[in-house]
């Protein structure tokens, strides 16, 4: 069974120009996948297609084996958002925030994050970073089973991004959890992850770091990223 | 403090209370979902519905509330569609309700006697029904927030993390709206309909831009709230003064301190 199953996706938002082009994709257990491709290739949409919040023109996405009309389980996964709509009034804590998941790895989760000592501070005026932080943080503390994170190491210094990529293998290694993440850092994603798709509006490529260059530079017009590579 | 031992002003204080607990929270939860005009909307809307149950003859408070979560409840059927933007369709029904009822108002002779009554308010003049009314209304509001607390939260947060956490955001979003109605309707026995939504939208504002957390919004809107209503009440009955202006008059009168305070800051 996969976590995510997706065969033949259509999508489009205005029924004329099609943002997604016969997709077709499975994610395993324990799988930390990255997910790259150009602005507007389709990344966040095909997120939101998984987050059930937009209705594919055709298509099957299974969520656990569970087709997606039927899947009531959101609890089982965890998203941070590309970016937030809430940039007027936002008066919550971090702790107040926090404090939203019932009974579940919140501890574990702020000593793991050091978010301590951001517990007291509203949530709107911290830096982009540290927002990036507890929204992973919100994301992890419901113990989900399956990750997508939209950019989630953007605006991140290198040691924190480190820090936060160790904390995300080891979820996948030794809890078997899932995670799908979206960076336009190619260099970094292709040293990260276990497998890497790449899209442009259809599936250009999905396998080994190694063998994604190439689709790679043909996909940005580029011709710099085995330097990235180590 | 004589006129304390007056069952009038006994009763318009709770009264004044009870609604300003009510539009304090409403309120903060509105201004967050970008709705702070939907008061003004609301309770221009609910002239309508006054008119109307005057021109029938029943009982003004049922149909006026009933008349007013409809529109609510319209305005958020429609907005939720995203294909007018939400203001406008407030706009729409804020005019829609005024027309009913100047075009009422020019059929029956009853509701021009009393539209002054209506449009202005008077906390002092409340009967002991309103005020049952009024605690009606402030616990459903109070039952609303406490159960829902987190999700609206969460919704005000980001409505996709409120998804995938369970909220059910079409549900919540009709029931902040109906008790949003309701507060307005009976708001308007204390400030009228012109000020009714500056009973929501002010202690509100100031609660949001001094509050340090969510918990410490709520509690500030409060406070103002509780503050305006009882000074307010006291300058009317000192001065001779039309309480609704008085309240409302506190109220801004607080939103200038804060607001400059926050500019020097
Ligand atoms: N709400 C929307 N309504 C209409 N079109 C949209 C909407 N959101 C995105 N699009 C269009 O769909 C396409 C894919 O957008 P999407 O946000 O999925 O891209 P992306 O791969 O996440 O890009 P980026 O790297 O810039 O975040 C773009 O052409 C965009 O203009
Ligand atoms: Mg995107």
């Amino acid at each position: 069974m996969y976590v995510v199953e997706i065969k033949n996706l259509y999508f489009s938002y205005d029924d004329s120009f099609l943002v997604l082009d016969n997709v077709s994709l499975n994610i395993k257990k324990g799988e930390f996948v990255g997910l790259i491709g150009p602005n507007g290739a389709g990344k966040t949409t095909l997120f939101k297609l998984i987050l059930g919040l937009l209705k594919p023109l055709s298509g099957l996405i299974k969520l656990f084996g569970t087709d997606i009309r039927n899947f009531k389980d959101w609890k089982r996964i965890g998203y941070v958002p590309q970016k937030l709509n809430s940039d007027y009034f936002f008066p919550a804590t971090v702790g107040e925030l926090l404090n939203l998941t019932k009974g579940t790895r919140k501890e574990e989760i702020i000593a793991l994050f050091h978010l301590d000592s951001l517990l007291e501070k509203q949530f709107l005026k911290l830096s982009g970073g540290q927002q990036q932080i507890v929204l992973l943080g919100l994301a992890l503390s419901t113990d989900p089973d399956l990750l997508l994170l939209d950019e989630p190491t953007a605006g991140l210094d290198v040691h924190f991004r480190n820090h936060i990529i160790h904390t995300l293998k080891n979820f996948t290694v030794k809890e078997g959890k899932s995670v799908i993440m979206i960076s336009h850092d190619i260099g970094f994603i292709l040293n990260t992850v276990d497998r890497v798709l790449c899209l442009n509006r259809s599936l250009q490529y999905q396998g080994n770091s190694r063998d994604a260059i190439g689709v790679i530079e043909n996909m940005f017009g580029i011709r710099e990223v085995k330097s990235g590579i180590s | 403090m004589e006129f304390l031992n007056y069952d009038f002003v006994q009763r318009g204080i709770l009264t004044g209370l009870l609604i300003g607990a009510s539009s304090a929270v409403v309120g903060v939860f509105l201004i967050l979902r970008r709705m702070a005009f939907l008061g003004a909307g609301l309770s221009h809307a609910a002239f309508g519905g006054i008119a109307l149950s005057m021109i029938i003859d029943v009982e003004p408070f049922l149909l006026t509330a009933l008349f007013t979560v409809t529109v609510g409840n319209l305005i958020q059927l429609i907005s939720s569609k995203r294909k007018v933007p939400a203001d406008a369709v407030i706009a729409l029904f804020f005019s829609a309700g005024v027309a009913l009822a100047v075009i009422l108002l020019g059929i029956s002779k009853k509701l021009s006697e009393n539209v002054f009554g209506y449009l202005f308010g008077n906390i002092l003049m409340v009967t002991e029904k309103e005020l049952i009314i009024s605690l009606a209304v402030a616990s459903f509001v109070a039952l609303f927030v406490v159960f829902f607390y987190r999700n609206l939260i969460l919704l005000t947060f980001n409505e996709e993390i409120a998804k995938l956490r369970g909220a059910h955001i079409n549900l919540i979003n009709h029931l902040l709206i109906s008790v949003a109605s309701l507060t307005v309707v009976v708001s308007i026995k204390a400030v009228g309909i012109i000020l009714s939504s500056s009973m929501l939208v002010i202690p509100a504002l100031i609660g949001l831009i001094t509050g340090k957390s969510f918990r410490s919004c709520l509690f500030i809107s409060m406070a103002v709230s509780f503050f305006s209503v009882l000074v307010g009440i006291f300058i009317s009955l000192y001065y001779n003064l039309p309480p609704s202006g008085s309240i409302v008059g506190i109220m801004v009168f607080l939103f200038a301190i804060t607001f400059v305070k926050k500019i020097l800051k």
